[in-house]
């Protein structure tokens, strides 16, 4: 059943709809892919979902409760991660240290339940594979790196859905193929991630079901076998002749 | 009907003018980003310029017009841009904050070395006061036409350059995406420049305008603080738009008046609340914009701290105290109420060093949360009569706890904001205080009992007395607020090394992840404020007990300003920045200032050459701060990284330290002047980074450091920076990709050389 859902969100900057009655789902316990073409509204959408922008119409449910009323930090408490497209780290801090202000921030909301920050911290270091570079800044890092610093930052929280904005940009190869992994294990421990990503190999490898915006409207949902045979979402994608809009 | 129509028609011309001054402050805003806390100093600065021009030199208006708005305000908002604002990029929004500040504070003292505020002067009406028009039995003056007419130019002007014009366009997208205009075939250097000028010309018009209305004498501070009355203004037009900060302005103007006409005239209270009406509605505006939402903002900003571990904070505070007690040794008792002063000035700018160093929120109006505990623990603190009046530690402690609600009430309405309008409340709260709290002088009957705020205008603040410990002792109060300081600042290094410094710091550098980690940021904020707002307090109510009796000048606006300027040039990161900051603040310059005008009175020859060396040195912090753009994280960083490369270089270290030991022990024999022995130790502590470089430059470089070039703005590799191969190899590195590049660069030579060979 779907743990996170929108129904029927629009949003308007002025003139310019970013997303236009857009309803999704996502599966519990598995990826769901969140692709179209850049400016498609995918992160726009993101951002509905999390809190940090007000949607003109429709609502967001979490767990089949409106969350749509409720500040981003609330969401986060219930068990809503992400992470962001143009890397928002703590850049005066260590790799370390920013995992370890999320553990001090769950601490701070839960004063009768704590968790050992440093333990967890140490957990999360050698579950993403982070221990070697631990203790240097984490301004210094490469892009690839930097973007699974984020992932580990929001596991600290054990939250119950993973947002992940183009988690794999500025990966190498090889990372990409360690970050894989990394995702599904993270799922056949039970939790629920929803990807925004352009790189398609990956997307169509992890995710069991995809959605696809294009123009802030969603154009196609399916399994990733539907996506890749949808004639709209190629057209999309690579054009058509007459598509000049 | 006349009478409304005449404080209608007051309104409107008072509301014009705000209105033209609070434009300037937008558009700069609004093209380079930076919010220009000089702007009233620009102002104040044109109609010091004009009445020289017009009065002293006697040129026709019209002429002297021409000089001051065509030829002078863009001289010095082009200065202004191209000298200090354009070294600005990639600094946090403090450091830009704290630089306009500096302009501000420079302003003024420069322009009472220029004109001697003890001479009068004042500036005419246009036309002079006689002519006037009549409307319904009220009157307008030709000036105040004059003034209105000009606001309607300005509005109308300002509307075609931004939508008419190429430039115009170029102004609105230039703070949004520099590099992308610059792609485009801008110049975002030409366009932020132009907006420079154009905001000091309208300062200066605004200037020019005002003075006449409010009474035609010219006064550097009171004409400087002016644009904070505008302040409210720019906020209704949520610092952006132009019509609707009119719109803000002409509503302020009317309330100005209405309150002057129509609130009861023997109500104590309405004086001073319509000069600080300005100020109650910068707070309601406040209340009623709407939140921004918060954005993406992580970007590496140059500011740079090194947070200490504890052991090195006790270590610190041992030191310090040890070395007040040595320096305690060569003093005289004015000497050490003076240091104590300095002291009681570095446990306020502690305050900032935990809000604005650690969590990155700023606050402008530091010695105003000093004056509200002041008059707290006066009204509420004290015991025993006349002579044998003190203080007692409960009375300190609720007027310090109460203060800390107070931070919180003000900061509250500005917390779902951005910084700058913390910034902005927290400066209209300390003029608030100067002019409706501090200023509230006599006495009123409230629910039958009479009673004053500020007593007579001075309130006697006696020292704190507990059981033995007795702080009317001058030495026990220097080392009592040594303590304090030190104390203060090891628990605020072990806060900034616990979880909830962690998430201080993490909020400071993105706020939007913290909030998505589950964090409330209102909260935290409020938290810290409510916090800092308390040491504030403390060190408000030491001030006062240092100082004894304490006056409205004591808790001036310009007092927060120049503190926290001095705190963020010296290192606002780090806790020995506080102190270096305070005591500078507090009395470092004031015994600078005060030494060279006793030289000069005792050399009545060189009397003129040290008066210029006095009124230099009131510019001097000013010019610090200025130079914050070159050095943000402050000169306390870069003397510390000095000193850490020093550790390898043992002998000159512990050469530096004979030396200074030895003249400590002549100065403690009187064999050294006092002055000399500070002269030489401040020079010394400078200097011997550098001696060491001198003597020992293999062992000043540390083995893992190369010597790197500073990061490049990564924005404009390729567009203004040349793309070179080791930034590309870099670029290569950072993004984590193979590095052909290098191998590109190793091998290139050697395939030359092979074919060089071939051939």
């Amino acid at each position: 059943m779907a743990v996170l859902e929108t129904r029927g969100i629009s949003v308007r900057f002025g003139g310019l709809t970013a997303n236009d009655d857009v309803s999704i789902d996502i599966e519990g316990g598995a990826i769901t892919g969140l692709i179209g073409p850049n400016g498609a509204g995918k992160t726009t959408l993101f951002n509905v979902m999390t809190g940090l922008q007000k949607p003109t119409n429709g609502g967001v449910f979490f767990d089949g409760q409106d969350i749509t009323g409720i500040s981003p930090s609330r969401r986060a408490q219930r068990g809503l991660g992400r992470t962001f497209q143009r890397l928002e780290l703590f850049l005066s801090l260590s790799v370390r240290d920013n995992i370890r202000a999320a553990g001090d921030v769950y601490n701070a909301n839960h004063r009768g339940n704590r968790v050992k920050v440093n333990a967890v911290t140490d957990q999360v270091l050698g579950l993403t594979g982070l221990e070697d570079i631990a203790d240097q800044d984490v301004a210094d890092i490469p892009t690839g790196r930097a973007r699974v610093v984020e992932v580990a930052r929001a596991l600290v929280g054990q939250p119950r859905v993973l947002l992940l904005d183009e988690p794999a940009s500025g990966q190498t190869e090889h990372e990409t193929e360690v970050f894989t992994d990394l995702l599904k294990r993270l799922v056949a421990e039970g939790l629920t991630i929803c990807l925004v990503e352009h790189d398609l190999p990956l997307v169509m490898a992890v995710c069991s079901r995809i959605h696809v915006l294009d123009f802030g409207v969603l154009l196609a949902s399916g399994t990733p076998a539907e996506i890749q045979a949808n004639q709209q979402v190629i057209d999309a994608y690579i054009g058509t002749a007459e598509a000049t809009k | 009907m006349t009478e409304f129509l005449t404080f209608t028609l007051a309104g409107l011309v008072l509301g014009a003018v705000y209105g033209i001054a609070a434009s300037g402050l937008v558009l700069t805003y609004n093209t380079s980003g930076i919010f220009n806390f000089a702007h009233g100093a620009e102002a104040m600065f044109g109609a010091f310029v004009y009445w020289q021009v017009h009065v002293s030199w006697g040129l026709p208006t019209w002429l002297a017009l021409i000089v001051v708005i065509g030829i002078f305000a863009p001289l010095m908002g082009g200065a202004l841009y191209f000298v200090i604002m354009r070294g600005l990029r990639n600094t946090a929004e403090v450091t830009k904050i704290v630089v306009t500040v500096a302009v501000l504070l420079g302003s003024v003292a420069l322009s009472q070395w220029i004109w001697d505020p003890l001479t009068p002067r004042s500036i005419d009406l246009f036309f002079g006061p006689t002519k006037k028009v009549e409307i319904f039995g009220a009157f307008l003056s030709y000036h105040d036409i004059i003034t209105l007419f000009v606001a309607v130019l300005i509005i109308v002007g300002i509307w075609l350059l931004f939508y008419k014009t190429m430039v115009g366009v170029a102004m609105r997208g230039v703070v949004d995406d520099p590099a992308l205009l610059q792609l485009n075939g801008h110049d975002p250097q030409r366009t932020s420049a132009l907006s420079w000028i154009l905001g000091a010309m309208l300062a200066v018009i605004a200037g020019v305008l005002i003075t006449p209305i409010s009474g035609g004498s010219l006064d550097a501070n009171a004409l400087t603080l002016l644009v904070i009355d505008t302040f409210a203004a720019a906020m209704f037009g949520r610092l952006r738009s132009i019509p609707r900060t009119f719109v803000g302005a002409i509503v302020l103007g009317l309330a100005s008046n209405y309150v002057v006409g129509y609130f009861p005239s023997d109500w104590s209270w309405t004086p001073n609340f319509r000069l600080s009406l300005s100020m109650i509605v910068l707070f309601v505006v406040l209340i009623v914009v709407p939140s921004g939402r918060l954005t993406a903002s992580a970007t590496r900003t140059r500011e740079r701290y090194r947070v200490p571990t504890l052991r090195m904070a006790l270590i610190g505070a041992v030191a310090l105290i040890v070395t007040v007690v040595l320096i305690r040794q060569l003093m005289v008792v004015e000497d050490i109420t003076q240091l104590a002063l300095g002291m009681t000035f570095a446990v306020m700018a502690l305050s900032l060093t935990l809000l604005t160093g650690y969590a990155g929120q700023p606050n402008l109006g530091v010695v105003s949360f000093g004056a509200v505990a002041t008059v707290l623990v006066f009204h509420n603190g004290l015991t025993g009569y006349r002579v044998s009046d003190t203080m007692t530690w409960w009375g300190l402690l609720i007027a310090v706890a109460i203060t800390a609600v107070v931070g919180a009430l003000v900061a509250l309405p500005a917390l779902r904001l951005q910084g700058l309008y913390l910034a902005l409340a927290t400066i209209a709260f300390g003029v608030f205080i100067s002019r409706m709290v501090l200023a509230d002088i006599g006495p009123h009957k409230l629910f039958g009992m009479k009673f004053s705020l500020f007593t007579q205008g001075s309130l006697t603040i006696p020292a704190l007395k507990v059981g033995p410990l007795d702080l009317r002792d001058p030495t026990t109060f220097l080392m009592s607020v040594t303590v304090v300081f030190a104390v203060l600042g090891v628990a605020l290094i072990a806060l900034r090394n616990s979880g909830y410094g962690r998430r201080l710091a993490a909020m400071k550098d993105s706020p939007v992840a913290l909030s998505m980690l589950g964090q409330n940021l209102i909260g935290l904020k409020l938290g810290v404020f409510a916090l800092s707002a308390a040491i504030a307090g403390l060190g408000g109510i030491l001030m006062s007990t240092a100082l004894g009796t304490v006056n409205v000048g004591n808790f001036d606006i310009l007092l927060s300003l120049s503190l926290v300027m001095l705190t963020v040039s010296a290192g606002i990161g780090y806790v020995t920045g506080a102190l270096a900051g305070g005591v500078l603040a507090g009395v470092g310059f004031a015994v600078l200032v005060g030494t060279f005008n006793n030289l000069g009175t005792s050399n009545p020859g060189s009397a003129s050459t040290y008066s210029a060396l006095a009124s230099f040195i009131t510019v001097l912090p000013a010019v610090i701060g200025i130079t914050i753009g070159r050095s943000p994280s402050g000169f306390l960083h870069e003397l510390f990284e000095g000193y850490r490369r020093l550790l390898n270089a043992k002998p000159v270290l512990i050469g530096g330290a004979l030396v200074e030991a030895l003249m400590y022990v002549l100065a403690l024999t009187d064999t050294l002047d006092n002055w000399w022995f500070g002269i030489t130790t401040f020079a010394l502590l400078f200097l011997l980074p550098v001696f060491g470089q001198v003597f020992m430059p293999a062992a000043m470089r540390a083995p893992h450091e190369s010597v790197a070039e500073p990061d490049p703005i990564w924005e404009d590799v390729g567009i203004t920076t040349p793309y070179t191969l080791d930034l590309r190899t870099e670029l290569d590195r950072r993004l984590g990709l193979p590095a052909p590049a290098t191998e590109l660069a190793t091998r290139r030579p050697s395939a030359v050389a092979a074919g060089s060979r071939g051939v």
